[in-house]
């Protein structure tokens, strides 16, 4: 498709003026000419790029790093300092769920509120109700007012008005990090359907799972600017490089970076294995699985130990090192198989690993994209972070004598 | 950008006035849509539901109506009743609708932030919804009229006097919406404005009887509203013409600084949710 791209982002800067005082209208007035002390943020600095129609394309970040101004910018709602932003055809956000929902109103009345909003016209609303009632599986209740629904049901409708809104552009805001596992896999098949259709898609999440299955290229932001464009996993890496602090990210477009990272032993593959020995990417909590790194290595190499890391969108959640006494030596030439067998242990949800070999002065091999997974812990599994396997029984014990009733000694 | 595709193309915060112009008009389904939620979420849990948007001004009216005339004697055009009863009823519509059109913007912010449409919409919806129960004090309204005796082919004028009420409400209510994201005090000047305004507007006395400032209390635009309903029931004022003026005057005036700030503002009204 040798046509105009669907959105375009051309050298755009963001400016907020953040002022002081607390703007009064009255203060004001009582200091009439006088400039009210004011500081300016630049959100955005000459952010620079094109969506064509049907890609998907992320948006990764951390918190401040103009994320979110991005895609106010997108959907329009403001309009850019510097530079200019283009989109052809609907754009339509999905709505953070059940966002504009009136608790007094019944599942109905908000669908059409919620749709109008969204850009569809009446007509339009009645053709899709039955899907939106279908999808959000509420029948029974869509003439109720919402504030008598379940979270889940809520949640369902929410994000059923949003998807069956049906726009050429669809702007996704963290929606797929909430609800349970369920109905997070149901919209994430949702998305990949959407996806097909053709329809372009602009996501900005932290959920690297699933910014990881559905984007063709992600961008990664970083105070205001645009640090990385193009392949998902290597802007999935870039963003854990920025996050750790490991780098201010100067270098990261470089292509020498992807080199360094690899040399001196070259990466052949790196998968997770399931117990079924075969490659997967979802495990379950209690399952023994293995992180599988293939490696050459170009020239002659000491001392040599294996790292592996465990992280969530949060956080590191296990780091360890082989011992120093089991280090060992490799020729120019030489393969290895490193395999980290664990048992995964975490809550339902998505992680991340990655397998590295390492020298006490850095690190020798490591696959630059990290491994996501998803892992499924049992639906009993109520609370916390990890999931220990506890079992838990209740067993009856030998009773404890009855007092005997004290009786005259007659 | 508005073309006939759907789109838009942003070159900077501040848009073109004819493209504001265009997307408002276009989105008066939402506009429709709005007004209707909001009417029903106001009443729904109400008992008497859209009944008390009928009994406010009817009993207001109907107090005033047995206190003031104790207080002191006015020459109204018909009786006094009625005369009360049509400038309560035009008040009371311009208030409520300024109290809530006024924060309109800064009050849908869960939806502002997330999906574009002219803000301007927030305002012009707040002042559908209130139309909508206006229309029933009105029916009521004319009812009292031929009731007591003050029918004539006058009453027809209920029609562009609620239209004129609607556009210097909406405009007004354009402006204060839009200054009300930048000073979160203007909910409060509004709510101290109105509690002033409504004596130098003649809702419980003609203007007949005011001498001196007469000609300030017309430049009011209130006025002109409330005059505008007096002429199509209980009968005109002598003066009410030069108020009619000064209304529309200040509708226009208001409309062109609501075009003024929206042009430059639509678009980063958001920047300060």
């Amino acid at each position: 498709m040798s046509e105009e791209p669907r959105v375009v982002v051309d050298h755009v800067s963001k400016r907020y003026v953040k002022y002081d005082d607390a703007p009064m209208l009255v203060t004001r007035a009582l200091r009439w000419g006088q400039r009210s002390s004011r500081s300016e943020l630049w959100a955005l600095r000459d952010i620079d790029f094109t969506v064509a129609t049907g890609e998907c394309v992320g948006v990764i970040g951390h918190n401040g790093s103009g994320k979110s101004t991005l895609l106010r910018l997108l959907a329009g709602v403001t309009g850019p300092t510097r530079g200019r932003v283009k989109v052809r055809g609907r754009i339509a956000p999905l709505i953070s769920v059940g966002v504009g929902f009136h608790q007094e109103l019944t599942g109905r009345e908000n669908v059409h509120a919620n749709g109008t909003i969204l850009g569809l016209s009446r007509s339009q609303i009645e053709d899709r109700l039955p899907d939106i009632i279908d999808f959000a599986s509420i029948d029974d209740f869509i003439d109720t007012p919402v504030k008598f629904y379940s979270s889940g049901m809520y949640m369902r409708l929410g994000f059923a008005v949003s998807v069956l809104a049906a726009p050429d552009v669809l702007l996704v805001d963290e929606v797929l990090a909430v609800g349970d596992f369920a109905f997070q896999m149901k919209c994430l098949d949702r998305m990949m359907e959407i996806k097909e259709s053709g329809t372009t898609i602009v996501i900005v999440s932290h959920n690297l799972g699933a910014i990881r299955r559905m984007c063709d290229r992600t961008i990664v932001l970083h105070k205001g600017e645009l640090r990385y464009n193009g392949d998902t996993a290597r802007a999935i890496t870039v963003f854990h490089e920025l996050l750790s602090g490991a780098t201010d990210g100067e270098d990261l477009q470089d292509p020498a970076y992807r080199v360094m990272a690899a040399d001196p032993g070259e990466i052949e593959s790196f998968e997770l294995i399931g117990p079924s020995g075969e490659p997967t990417r979802t495990v379950s909590s209690q399952d023994r699985v293995q992180l599988r790194l293939d490696v050459r290595f170009r020239k002659p190499t000491r001392d040599v130990r294996v790292g592996v890391m465990v992280w969530d969108e949060f956080a590191s959640l296990y780091e360890d090192m082989s011992a120093k006494e089991s280090a060992r030596a490799f020729e120019a030439g030489d393969r290895v198989r490193v395999s980290v067998e664990f048992r995964p242990s975490l809550r339902s949800g998505s992680y991340m690993a990655r397998v590295a070999l390492v020298q006490d002065d850095g690190v020798v091999a490591a696959e630059p994209f990290a491994i996501d997974f998803f892992v499924t812990s049992p639906p009993q599994t109520q609370g916390g972070l990890i999931d220990v396997a506890a079992t838990m029984s209740m067993a009856e014990l030998a009773p404890v004598a009855k007092p005997t009733e004290v009786t005259d000694g007659d | 950008m508005s073309t006939a595709e759907a789109g838009f193309e942003l070159l900077g915060e501040a848009g073109t006035l004819r493209d504001l112009i265009v997307d408002t008009w276009r989105s008066r389904d939402l506009i429709a849509t709005l007004a209707r939620k909001e009417f029903l979420v106001r009443y729904r849990r109400a008992f008497f539901g859209v009944l008390w948007a009928l009994v406010i001004p009817l009993m207001q009216a109907a107090v005033l109506a047995l206190v003031i005339p104790k207080l002191a004697r006015f020459h109204t055009p018909g009786s006094y009743l009625l005369f009360v009863l049509s400038g309560t009823v035009a008040w009371t519509f311009f208030m409520s609708t300024i109290t809530q059109a006024s924060t309109s913007i800064v009050d849908n912010q869960a939806v502002t932030t997330r999906v574009y449409f002219p803000r301007s919409v927030l305002p012009i919806s707040a002042v559908l919804s209130n139309l909508y129960s206006f229309v029933p004090t009105m029916l009521i309204l004319g009812a009292i009229t031929l009731a007591t005796g003050h029918g004539s082919w006058r009453l027809l004028l209920l029609a562009p006097a609620t239209i004129a009420a609607c556009a210097l409400t909406g405009a007004l209510a354009i402006v204060l919406a839009a200054l009300h994201v930048y000073f979160r005090d203007v909910r409060y000047v509004v709510q101290a404005a109105l509690l002033a305004w409504i004596y130098v507007t003649p809702v419980i006395y003609p203007l007949n009887a005011v001498r001196g400032i007469r000609p300030w209390l017309e430049i009011n635009p209130v006025t002109g509203v409330v005059e505008l309903f007096r002429v199509a029931t209980v009968g005109a004022d002598n003066a009410w013409l030069p108020s009619l003026w000064w209304m529309l005057a200040w509708t226009v005036a208001l409309l062109l600084v609501a075009g003024f700030l929206h042009r430059r503002f639509d678009r980063v009204f958001v920047d300060l949710l």
